[in-house]
């Protein structure tokens, strides 16, 4: 079972007096484990499908399936709580709580919701994670005292705090230099490798679509190619 | 908890803007906690001053009433009086004798309509501490001719030490009569209540009154405290009533008890001799009916200035809310829930309310300290609101949990609809807005 399913999803902004359509018609699925990235050109519709998969946005047309959930039959509470079990975020501003440091930042996922885990349980776990990323020394500081490079390892920590299915990350690599850049897809991709997380990319940045296995490139709100590295691929 | 510490920090996040905020809270806790306490002061210091003046705190006269249906203000024989106090068993200080003239003081062509009280100066010792003397000396009270005047009435009669003044006045019984009194010294004016402020020895009185020496007007009933009044009121009323015939306290509501005592004097068919007993709160009603006023006034003013500093609060958490709308969607994507939100932005209100009361309570209990050690004098016309020249303050708890929770009612009701607006945003709408 795909881990994602989008069926002719279309979205139309109004702007002023007339509509925007930033996204056409966009039909595919995402398998489980998947590592892949969504490219073209600004304003192509990448984000706009990104947050649709990311329930943050609905669809005006279409519909969008998450982990076999139909995301329209949920109610905001529920969807709320979808997004906090199944689904990660990184942005492409790194949006970090500023007055909250690198360690609070990473626990705050942890501590919404119900079910928070034990104190020792949950310190084990966000240290753990800042090792994995590299800020074990940086646990103290806000997020205005690091660079680019380590706050997006903040938010990647983050994002996978609540050991989600599924990682958005929109546009990760923009506010980065490229060897930053290649570093964060680098520690994504060994998140996916090692965690079997699904990871799902925005991005126009060709060396770093080139990262991807699986690649679907988006033009004017349709979709324009598919690619898989492992498979034939290309539509 | 989380989201106690986040909103902490938020607060933090912004001092100067906090700070603003909370001290515009803090004045306005200021301003009507010090109404309060001066208000609250302000019953007992004029009750006390009051008692002061009057000597005592419950009052008992009798009424005679003459062959011809005249009624004459005389206690003849105090003796049932005296077992009703002592079988009540209440704790006095003192008791006072008194008897009263009203008459025309006269000195060279100037006059004026004065009360002089007649006292037992070896029984009044207490009050003698009270009465502050410009110039002259409680000595010269040994003349039995004596007489203690304001300076007020001083300038208007154009006396000085020495002087000897004519009184004309009626007796007891209502026959025209004079006397003549030397000015043995003058009191520093009291302000508010200059025609409670001459005072002679009480044989001498009697006897322009036409009293036997041992007969007065009014006892005087001195207690320890002011709020003994009410208590020691109703222990005594019993025992008065099985040994004399006195008038009924009781009214049919929220009437002042004297009165009834004057209705029924007035309009029921009554002989022989009967017993008025009034208490300083009877007086007090009156002031009561100021204080509850200037409490409501204080009341208003708080909610008026809340009005002013509510639109400023609503204002900042819009503004607040503005800045943060992408930290807003980040949390909402992240999985915090709408209501979550919601308690974020209330619980910083809250505690920019409770920072705003405490600094507004420091600065009112520094201010009252420093007003309350400021000696303001007896010659001001504030002294029957002061105890012995100095302000005080009483504010009771009650007034402060009322002042705390409209406080911070109000400024939850600022901050909530901004607060729910934040907690509306979608989460994409919410990332998407460039601030």
């Amino acid at each position: 079972m795909a881990i994602v399913s989008l069926k002719n999803v279309k979205k139309t902004y109004p702007l002023g007096k007339t509509e925007v359509k930033a996204v056409r018609g966009v039909s595919f699925d995402i398998a489980r484990g998947d590592f892949i990235s969504i490219a073209g050109p600004s304003g192509s519709g990448k984000s706009t499908i990104l947050n649709m998969i990311g329930c943050i946005d609905v669809p005006t047309e279409g519909t969008v399936e998450l982990n076999g959930h139909l995301t329209s039959d949920l109610n905001d509470r529920e969807i709320t709580r979808l997004r906090h079990k199944f689904v990660g975020f990184i942005f492409q501003s790194f949006n970090l709580i500023p007055v909250l440091t690198v360690y609070e930042n990473i626990e705050f996922p942890l501590l919404l919701g119900k079910n928070v885990p034990a104190s020792p349980e949950r310190k084990d776990w966000v240290n753990y994670l800042m090792d994995e990323v590299g800020l074990k020394d940086w646990t103290k500081h806000r997020p205005n005292e690091l660079s680019g490079g380590q706050r997006q390892r903040v938010a990647i920590a983050r994002a996978l705090v609540t050991k989600p299915e599924l990682v958005l990350a929109d546009e990760p690599t923009a506010n980065l230099d490229s060897e930053t850049s290649e570093a964060i897809i680098g520690l994504m991709k060994k998140v996916n490798q090692d965690m079997g997380t699904t990871f799902i990319f925005s991005t126009h940045d060709p060396t770093i679509v080139d990262l991807a296995e699986h690649i679907i490139r988006l033009r004017d709100g349709l979709i324009d190619s598919e690619y898989r590295r492992d498979t034939e691929g290309g539509r | 908890m989380k989201l106690i510490r986040l909103a902490a920090k938020n607060l933090l996040r912004q001092k100067r803007r906090s700070i603003l905020l909370g001290s515009a809270i803090a004045f306005g806790i200021l301003f009507v906690t010090l109404i309060n306490g001066f208000t609250g002061s302000f019953i007992i210091n004029v009750g006390e001053n009051f008692s002061n003046l009057l000597a005592g705190h419950i009052f008992i006269d009798g009424v005679e009433k003459s062959e011809t249906g005249k009624e004459l203000y005389i206690i003849r024989d105090d003796s049932a009086l005296m077992d009703a106090v002592d079988a009540s068993g209440i704790d006095y200080r003192f008791l006072t004798k008194r008897s009263e003239i009203r008459g025309s003081l006269l000195f060279e062509g100037n006059g004026i309509n004065q009360s002089i009280v007649g006292a037992d100066w070896s029984r009044e010792g207490y009050f003698k501490e009270r009465i502050i003397l410009k110039e002259g000396s409680f000595d010269n009270m040994a003349d039995p001719q004596a007489l203690i005047i304001s300076s007020k009435i001083a300038d208007r009669l154009q006396v000085e030490l020495g002087d000897r003044v004519i009184v004309k006045m009626q007796t007891y019984t209502g026959q025209q009569t004079a006397g003549d009194f030397t000015i043995a010294a003058v009191s520093i004016d009291t302000g508010l209540f200059g025609s409670i402020s001459c005072y002679a020895n009480l044989d001498y009185v009697n006897e322009l009154l036409n009293l036997a020496s041992d007969e007065y007007l009014t006892l005087g009933i001195y207690l320890p405290e002011l709020v003994d009044t009410e208590p020691s009121t109703n222990s005594l009323i019993p025992e008065l009533e099985k040994r004399i015939n006195l008038f009924s306290r009781e009214t049919a509501g929220d009437e002042n008890p004297f009165m009834a005592i004057l209705e029924q004097q007035e309009e029921e068919e009554w002989e022989g001799v009967r017993y008025r007993l009034s208490n300083i709160n009877d007086i007090l009603s009156e002031v009561e009916e100021i204080v509850r006023i200037l409490n409501i006034a204080s009341i208003v003013i708080l909610l008026v200035l809340f009005a002013i500093i509510m639109v400023g609060i609503t204002n900042t958490f819009r503004m607040v809310m503005f800045e943060r709308i992408q930290e807003i969607g980040t949390m909402r994507a992240v999985g915090m829930q709408r209501s979550e939100v919601r308690q974020l932005f209330l619980l910083e209100a809250l505690f920019l309310a409770l920072f705003g009361l405490a600094a507004g309570y420091l600065l009112t209990a520094g201010t009252m300290g420093i007003l309350s050690s400021i000696y303001w004098g007896v010659d001001t016309p504030l002294f029957m609101l002061l105890k012995n020249g100095y302000m005080t303050f009483t504010v009771t708890a009650g007034q402060i949990l009322l002042n705390t929770a409209i406080v911070t009612l109000l400024t939850l009701a600022a901050a909530f609809r901004p607060s729910d607006k934040a907690a509306r945003l979608e989460p994409g709408v919410a990332l998407a807005t460039e601030k």
